[in-house]
């Protein structure tokens, strides 16, 4: 069996021989230094060391229970989102999607399989900690999904519009009581990476939709300002941007109206990335039929709930994987709001950290990079893996 | 007007198109109606009436300008001259007099055009919800009524790409009688079918017919006109050049054009 396998696969002529044989070795020889780097040569005390600046920066050591609190009841509020959803999907066609019926085992193996990246990096992350606290933390997370879950499937389905807003509302709460216990300037670390890209992404979704909207519009004022706007937008380098909100900003606003650090760069990644969301959603847009339009008018909608309920479900079902892979790559450009308005996100962290007394001159910029890759891409993997999933339970593909 | 009544027995036929039956009231009246896509005109003049609880099917070559005809009663296409009237009311610019006519007319479409992300149940009940104000147990009592009578009741949660041709047609005409519209336009609805499944979509049709709908359908089913149709309208090069019943057309056309297109497919 493996053996005919590898024959037909592997070395079916004497190219394919020469082929396997060269990326063999050379994959062979790379996964040889990467292990040798990560368990030999590597010198990870550093990364041991900084972990509370990697995930927090200068976050007030005494305000970390605010912070813990914060992330358990938005876990809390993401688990009580999801549940809620999945109900709501089984609702809309219950013949299709069979109730989850697999044992609690099954569940949380599929889970396993499905999230493997982040789970073995917070399994990293906490073999690397010494104290008790980040424990109670993930189990707290792990906890609060479960109820949250359990208790979002059982909120009537017909309540859906005060339920959106009561979680919309509780997460921003949440935020507020953070940023009351510790003000913008003192944010940084893994979690300023993610606050900048969750808000981000949240607040350009909408408005790249309604720019799309706005750029097939029929009226030419909203049509022109859109198609500026997108074009303005999409033709200047995002750092570039950043630093003008960061240094220049002043030129334009007096020095007393003029937000906050984190508020900038969260107004530059809306206002760069909805415009490529607009593009995107503007191309699903154009990949509905006509028939469609034509099939709502006739029966008598008009046109908002042909747009709301016909067009647009269609047209971003069809585009998830590009939205998706925008919304990625917001995540990673937040790294740019680090070196541009100085933040101590991730990346500035772990540069900062070679810099130490401790550590200076003996080169552990590999390690420290390394790590942050390590997050990045956990964080980026299990987005791209979920997006997988949604679209298959959309029934994306087969219409 | 190019129809001619000689040779045709009276009160048979309705030779000219705005002529109804003694005491018939006009359901949906076109006077002058002109279509022009740039400089090709799609419809030059046309006049004609349906009486409620007629069916009227129209005939024709393709690009005759059939489709524009009905397309312009519920203004999916717009008129550039003439009149048209649904039910006594005046299809204007007027986007809430557009959307009353609609309410009020039915449409079937070749391609079927049933929305892909619903359910079937969702497809038929969305519009009776969202414009006629139902709760959704309201209209999905209806719409399963409606299933019944289309007969596949058991294909209600599924979507529609999981059934086939003719079931998704029947869908459709599903999703157009949960408005209760007063007039049902098919556009082709066979057309796009495979063979087998032509008939239980004009079965559908035809106990339509029966239970009195009015009916506007542009087929090239001989078989349906010929059984169901109270009149036969049939159009060239965007006229309309005979109207009669379908005895007087299948057996004994006026026009020259009407006798070589039925010499064509018959």
């Amino acid at each position: 069996m493996i053996v005919q396998w590898l024959r037909k696969n592997l070395f079916r002529s004497a190219l394919d021989s020469i082929v396997t044989v060269v990326v063999g070795a050379l994959s062979i020889f790379a996964l040889y230094r990467l292990l040798r780097f990560v368990f030999v040569t590597g010198r990870w005390d550093v990364v041991r060391t900084n972990l509370g600046l990697y995930m927090t920066g200068s976050w007030p050591a005494e305000q970390l229970t605010r912070l813990s609190t914060v992330v358990v009841a938005l876990a809390f509020l993401g688990g009580l989102a999801g549940g809620f959803a999945a109900r709501q999907g089984d609702d809309s066609d219950d013949s299709e999607v069979e109730p989850d019926e697999r044992s609690l085992l099954a569940r949380a193996g599929s889970l396993l399989l499905r999230l493997w990246p982040a789970v073995l990096t917070v399994g990293l992350l906490l073999s690397l900690t010494s104290t008790i606290g980040p424990w109670i933390l993930v189990a707290g997370v792990i906890a609060a999904v479960i109820i949250g879950r359990f208790l979002g499937a059982r909120i009537p389905a017909r309540t859906s519009p005060p339920v959106v807003v009561g979680i919309l509302m509780l997460a921003l709460a949440s935020i507020w009581y953070l940023n009351a216990g510790v003000s913008w300037n003192n944010w940084g670390g893994l979690v300023l990476n993610l606050f900048l890209a969750a808000f981000s992404i949240a607040l350009c979704f909408p408005i790249g939709v309604l720019l799309a909207l706005g750029r097939r519009s029929e009226f030419p004022i909203i049509r022109g300002v859109s198609t500026v706007y997108i074009e303005l937008f999409r033709g200047v380098p995002l750092i570039a941007l950043l630093l003008m909100a960061s240094v220049a900003l002043g030129f334009f606003v007096p020095q007393s109206l003029a937000p906050g650090n984190v508020v900038r760069a969260i107004v530059i990644f809306v206002l760069f990335t909805s415009a490529y969301v607009a593009e995107i959603v503007r191309g699903g847009l154009q990949s509905i039929p006509k028939g469609q339009i034509e099939a709502g008018k006739a029966n008598g909608l008009s046109p908002i709930p042909i747009t709301t309920r016909i067009v647009l479900p269609q047209a971003i079902r069809n585009v998830i994987p590009a939205l998706v892979g925008q919304f990625i790559s917001l995540f990673k450009d937040t790294t740019l709001a680090g070196a541009a308005f100085s933040f101590t996100d991730l990346l500035s962290s772990a540069e900062a950290s070679t810099a130490q007394d401790a550590f200076r001159g003996q080169g552990l910029i590999a390690e420290t990079l390394m790590f942050v890759l390590l997050l990045f891409w956990a964080g980026s993997y299990v987005m791209s893996q979920e997006s997988q999933r949604l679209e298959t339970r959309l029934g994306v593909g087969q219409r | 007007m190019s129809s001619e009544t000689e040779g045709v027995a009276t009160g048979e036929v309705f030779a000219d198109a705005t002529q109804l039956g003694q005491g018939a009231e006009a359901m949906i009246k076109l006077e002058g109606v002109v279509k022009r896509f740039g400089s090709f005109t799609a419809l030059n003049n046309i006049n004609v009436q349906v009486a409620r609880q007629e069916v009227v099917v129209v005939i024709g070559p393709s690009g005759s300008g059939k489709s524009t005809l009905i397309r312009c009663i519920n203004r999916l296409e717009e008129h550039d001259e003439g009149q048209i009237w649904v039910d006594g009311v005046e299809l204007s610019d007027d986007l809430r007099n557009i959307q009353a006519i609609r309410r009020e007319t039915g449409m079937v479409f070749q391609q079927f055009n049933l929305y892909p992300h619903l359910s079937v149940l969702d497809n038929i009940t969305l519009s009776p919800r969202l414009v006629r104000g139902q709760s959704r147990s309201e209209a999905e009592a209806k719409a399963m009524e409606l299933l019944e009578r289309v007969q596949i009741p058991e294909q209600a949660h599924k979507r529609p790409g999981q059934l086939s041709g003719g079931q998704q047609q029947r869908v459709a005409i599903a999703r157009s009688l949960a408005m209760e519209p007063k007039v049902i336009l098919f556009d082709e609805p066979t057309s796009a079918l495979d063979p087998e499944m032509i008939n239980e979509v004009l079965e559908v049709m035809t106990d339509l017919a029966r239970e009195g709908m009015t009916m506007i359908v542009v087929t090239h089913e001989m078989g349906f006109a010929r059984q169901v149709a109270d009149r036969v309208v049939f159009m060239a090069s965007g006229e309309i050049v005979e109207v009669g019943t379908p005895e007087h057309f299948f057996t004994n056309p006026t026009e020259p054009r009407t006798q070589a297109f039925l010499s064509q497919i018959l």
